[in-house]
């Protein structure tokens, strides 16, 4: 089984993603900041983390940037909630490894799409 | 066999009409369904006109799925807003709505291939949002939101009866919702007109400004003591005061002196006393300034404050010469903003009075320059620290 990360500091979204992947047979943990995320990267090394760039304390690419230096394998995908026209860090974070970045409000189908497809080995 | 819930639904529907606020809207509709209907949860996919897309607007129930609010949205290329977005293949998957239990059912049977691609494709998305019901709601024969139903508390099914009666209320509510936009959109316009307004206004009062050296900045002050005369009067309820006065008198501020446009420059910044013929020119300026707003249907109760802001109480001003209450309201407190001004002001030929000093000279020509009652309300504003 697979492990997901999800880190959003909204707890609405925490719980329905996590709800939304263990229905799909994932095992989830969640994590409500950029810290949390790192430590819980650490303990449990997840398959994938779906990371949300705008958080309170150390935001999703700063934190990126910290994973990469904890471990440089574990796929990232990044998502953000502002429009395409008023900030892109897209490159940016491709350019930190990160494998995806899509925007709310996202399909959720494509996202379980663009998640399955990350975990097919 | 009726159902409990209909009428409660019914007048909430009536109700909705009157709700002026899109987003308000669209929570009291799903609201008074979780609650009447019992499911565990209910949503709506809404239209996004500017993206071109369908949002999940909002989510909720007490005990089901609670997807929040802006997180996922379904383009127009999805398989369930395909279907749903042409009615004329619903029969397709059976009779009229989509229900999850009646699609699984479905698919039991033998299908044409795409047939049962359609059926797994509309199923996956209904479990995706945890719909048992998918309803649409049309408003011109474009899908206009899809509301969905999560299953009812006590786990029955949805009689006919009631998806019949569901479809009905999206209708209502898709109807509901429409005028709620429209309202709005006609409210933005609106703002967005007074706005406008106000600036041109503003830039044409500034022409006179450019043209008379001695008034910079006079015509900005005479505005805002006027308005502050208009709010005490309003306050004090005073006769005649509402606060569309209030606005208009504002414009009438900015616009009580657009008829020096049509005083030549050398009178207006005449280094020295003027000339009784001079004078007379100079005395013009409202009737000529009336003239330039009266072709404006709408500023007619303005075009009163310019034309008459010369008027004395005593009869002696100009240009009409009239008298006490004849005098329109809204000129007469122009002129108690435009004189202490004035006073307050240098000009080539005198230099300026202290504010106290202006105030005593209001006071002595209460009653004979000044409508008595505003000197009173204007002295009454300056020792308030109010200017």
């Amino acid at each position: 089984m697979k492990t997901l990360l999800i880190v959003d500091d909204e707890a609405d979204v925490r719980e329905f993603a996590a709800n939304f992947f263990r229905k799909r047979k994932f095992k989830v943990i969640t994590a409500n900041s950029g810290k949390e995320a790192l430590q819980e990267i650490s303990q449990n090394r997840p398959d994938l983390v779906l990371l949300d760039i705008k958080m309170g304390d150390i935001d999703g690419i700063e934190a990126l940037r910290r994973i990469r230096q904890l471990d440089n394998k574990i796929k990232v995908i990044m998502v953000t909630g502002k429009k395409p026209e008023e900030e892109d860090a897209s490159e940016h974070c491709r350019k930190l490894g990160a494998l995806e970045y899509i925007h709310k409000p996202l399909q959720l189908d494509e996202l379980e799409r663009i998640v399955l497809n990350q975990l097919i080995e | 066999m009726a159902i409990n819930y209909k009428k409660e639904l019914e007048k909430a529907a009536k109700g909705m009409i009157l709700v002026h606020r899109p987003d308000v809207l669209i929570k009291m509709i799903v609201r008074t369904i979780v609650q009447k209907a019992r499911v565990r949860h209910a949503g709506i996919l809404l239209h996004d006109q500017d993206k071109d897309t369908y949002i999940l607007t909002v989510s909720r129930g007490p005990t089901g799925l609670k997807i929040p609010a802006g997180f996922c949205r379904v383009d127009k290329d999805n398989p369930l807003i395909r279907y749903l977005s042409n009615p004329s293949r619903y029969n397709q998957l059976g009779p009229f709505l989509l229900v999850r239990d009646n699609l699984k059912r479905l698919l039991r049977r033998r299908l044409l291939p795409e047939t049962k691609k359609l059926a797994k494709d509309i199923l996956y998305q209904m479990e995706i949002f945890g719909a048992q019901v998918c309803i649409p709601s049309f408003f011109r024969q474009e899908l206009l939101g899809v509301l969905f139903l999560g299953d009812k508390n006590n786990k029955r099914p949805f009689k006919q009866e009631e998806l019949d009666f569901f479809f009905a209320l999206a209708s209502d509510a898709a109807m509901a919702l429409q005028n709620a936009r429209l309202f709005q959109g006609l409210q933005l316009q609106l703002e967005r007109n007074e706005r406008l307004f106000l600036s041109t206004t503003k830039a044409l009062a500034g022409a006179i400004e450019a043209k008379d050296h001695y008034t910079r900045g006079h015509t900005e002050r005479v505005t805002q003591l006027s308005f502050i005369l208009g709010e005490k009067l309003l306050q004090k309820k005073f006769s005649g005061m509402t606060t569309d006065f209030l606005s208009e008198l504002r414009i009438a501020g900015l616009l009580h002196d657009i008829g020096k446009i049509g005083v030549p420059e050398s009178i207006l910044n005449k280094n020295g006393e003027l000339s009784d013929e001079e004078r007379r020119i100079i005395q013009e300026h409202p009737i000529i300034g009336a003239r330039i707003i009266e072709p404006i249907a709408e500023l007619s109760f303005v075009a009163k404050g310019v034309k008459y802001h010369h008027e004395r109480y005593d009869g002696r001003g100009y240009p009409e010469g009239l008298q006490g209450d004849g005098i329109p309201l809204i000129a007469a407190i122009i002129a108690v903003a435009d004189c202490f001004d004035a006073m307050t002001s240098d000009r080539p030929y005198r230099q300026a009075l202290t504010r106290q000093q202006a105030i005593e000279e209001m006071l002595a020509k209460k009653g004979s320059q000044f409508h008595p009652q505003l000197v009173d309300v204007f002295v009454e504003l300056y020792q308030e620290g109010r200017f």
